[in-house]
């Protein structure tokens, strides 16, 4: 139904090639991770879904239709949650609504149950800056679900976070996720994130940025605290590690140079 | 121990209450000094004094007359500085021929003591309102429009990218976003602009006028009045802190994530 495909994206910024003839297929429903090193082109890819950057060459194809710009059948999840300050909790969900000029009564009301999924019921009438770190990144992650995407993209929208709120909001976001069951690509540099959260974890190398393999999460769901303890968790972990171990520790070298 | 003492007594106070306090001892200080260091009404009139002239010049109703005149030439000034500011400084923002084409003038007026050129507009315009209407609008209106200009162009990117892509318009992007995030900046160039105006109402009455304030203050200064010259200086003080606090108010209306 709504299948995303990558046929053969190719992306350079100046002289860096920061992404290579990536070809993927992903499913409707599907949730999807991708991990890989600093200036692996996972965000690049992530960002030319979105239609915020442009293909060099090859295309995004959602539904059969490419992408060419932004639209609303993608919602984005920022790593920083750019809420606007000036705006309410509830005001800063419906923008995307409010843009498209299709906000009115019933869709509010749609609006509100969403905030209570993400656990934000009560906090409506709350500024930004009245709110804790989880607190705004579950806006985040709300305003891109009020548009009813039919893909959800998120950039690391957990990095900023402690470790401790990080642990709850992948278990939050995986009992949002189950609700609706989106699409989902999900960005993020820890590994114990993807494979606990994603059905595939797709590892992306740099220099150039590619697609280096692509793995299938058969983890039961729902997965808790318990999962990340399995020996195939574990095992996961391990393996995607071993894949990017390399390239990793060259990129902060040449991060410290 | 007695220095402890005091600063615990201190501290139990309100702010308002240091501040009231502060404004207390310093009048005490003035009277002191004008009842017993320069004991000469000459060069320094006492609180008492000026409280007394000012009195008689609300009685005789001179002062309206004057505050009149000047509330119309500051207001004035200052509502077309206000619109005129607002509208170039988007216009620079958002347009940059615009910009590249006034900024060099931008620039050098808003370094100029631009009240030097007061008496230049008494020569054209007359003694009356509007040469010191035109001094004002100088001195507010190139605040305004760096402040709004500043506003616009300092409207955080990570915004401007998250609207867009929610597929906002240009025009969505402006009104939801750059504008709302300069206002606060737009109020700041209006704030500065009440002193600004202040200043330019009464230098240009000072070049040449029949009455306001600085008419007051000038006539006072050449009979060596020093209460009433400092009666004036009050009123003055008074509506700039009036009109400030009234901006605070303002602020946190329309501005509210800005404080807490």
């Amino acid at each position: 139904m709504s299948k995303l495909v990558s046929d053969g994206l190719t992306k350079s910024f100046g002289d860096l090639k920061v992404l290579e003839n990536v070809h993927l297929t992903i499913e409707d429903g599907e949730f999807v991770a991708l991990v890989g090193p600093s200036g692996c082109g996972k965000t690049t890819f992530l960002r030319t879904v979105a239609g915020l950057e442009s293909a060099d060459e090859g295309a995004i194809y959602l539904n059969e239709h490419q992408i060419t710009g932004p639209g609303r059948d993608r919602g984005f999840v920022f790593q920083q949650d750019s809420l606007l300050p000036w705006r309410t909790v509830m005001e800063n969900t419906v923008v995307g609504l409010e843009l498209a000029g299709k906000l009115n009564g019933a869709e509010a009301e749609r609006v509100r149950a969403l905030l209570d999924l993400v656990g934000l019921g009560g906090f409506e009438n709350y500024y930004p800056r009245q709110l804790s770190g989880g607190m705004r990144q579950r806006v985040n992650l709300a305003r891109a679900l009020a548009i009813d995407p039919k893909v959800l993209l998120m950039d690391e929208p957990f990095s900023a976070l402690d470790a401790q709120t990080r642990e709850i909001m992948q278990a939050e976001l995986q009992r949002v996720w189950e609700e609706g069951r989106k699409t989902v690509l999900f960005v993020t540099h820890q590994i114990d994130e993807a494979v606990f959260l994603a059905d595939r974890v797709l590892v992306f190398a740099r220099r150039p940025g590619r697609l280096l393999e692509d793995i299938r999460i058969d983890l039961p769901r729902p997965r808790n605290m318990a999962t990340k303890r399995r020996p195939e968790f574990v095992a996961l972990v391990d393996r995607i590690w071993k894949l990017i171990e390399k390239d990793v520790r060259e990129s902060v070298l040449i991060e410290k140079i | 121990m007695r220095a402890i003492k005091s600063s615990r007594w201190i501290s139990t106070l309100h702010p308002w209450q240091i501040s009231l306090l502060s404004v207390v001892s310093g009048l005490f200080v003035w009277q002191m000094v004008s009842d017993h260091v320069i004991a000469n009404p000459l060069f320094l009139a006492s609180p008492f004094q000026v409280l007394k002239a000012l009195l008689r010049l609300m009685e005789t109703g001179e002062l309206w007359r004057h505050v009149a005149i000047s509330a119309v030439e500051f207001f004035a000034g200052y509502a077309i500085a206000a619109v005129l500011g607002i509208c170039i400084g988007l216009l620079i923002a958002t347009n940059d021929f615009a910009k590249n084409w006034l900024q060099p003038w931008i620039s050098g007026f808003y370094a100029t003591p631009t009240v030097a050129l007061g008496p230049l507009f008494i020569l054209w315009l007359g003694i009356g309102v509007w040469s010191k209407i035109v001094v004002v609008v100088l001195l507010v209106v190139f605040a305004v429009i760096i402040n709004t200009e500043a506003g616009i162009r300092s409207t955080s990117e990570r915004y401007l990218e998250m609207m867009r892509s929610f597929g906002a318009t240009p025009r969505q992007l402006f009104f939801k976003v750059s504008l709302p995030s300069a206002t606060p900046f737009i109020l700041a160039g209006l704030k500065l602009g009440i002193g600004r105006g202040l200043i330019g109402v009464v230098v240009a009455e000072l070049f040449g006028s029949r009455l306001g304030l600085g008419r007051l203050i000038g006539a006072s200064a050449d009979s060596f009045n020093m209460p009433e010259l400092f009666a004036a200086v009050s009123i003055l003080a008074a509506s700039g802190i009036a009109m400030n606090s009234a901006f605070a108010h303002l602020e946190k209306r329309l501005v509210p994530w800005t404080k807490d």
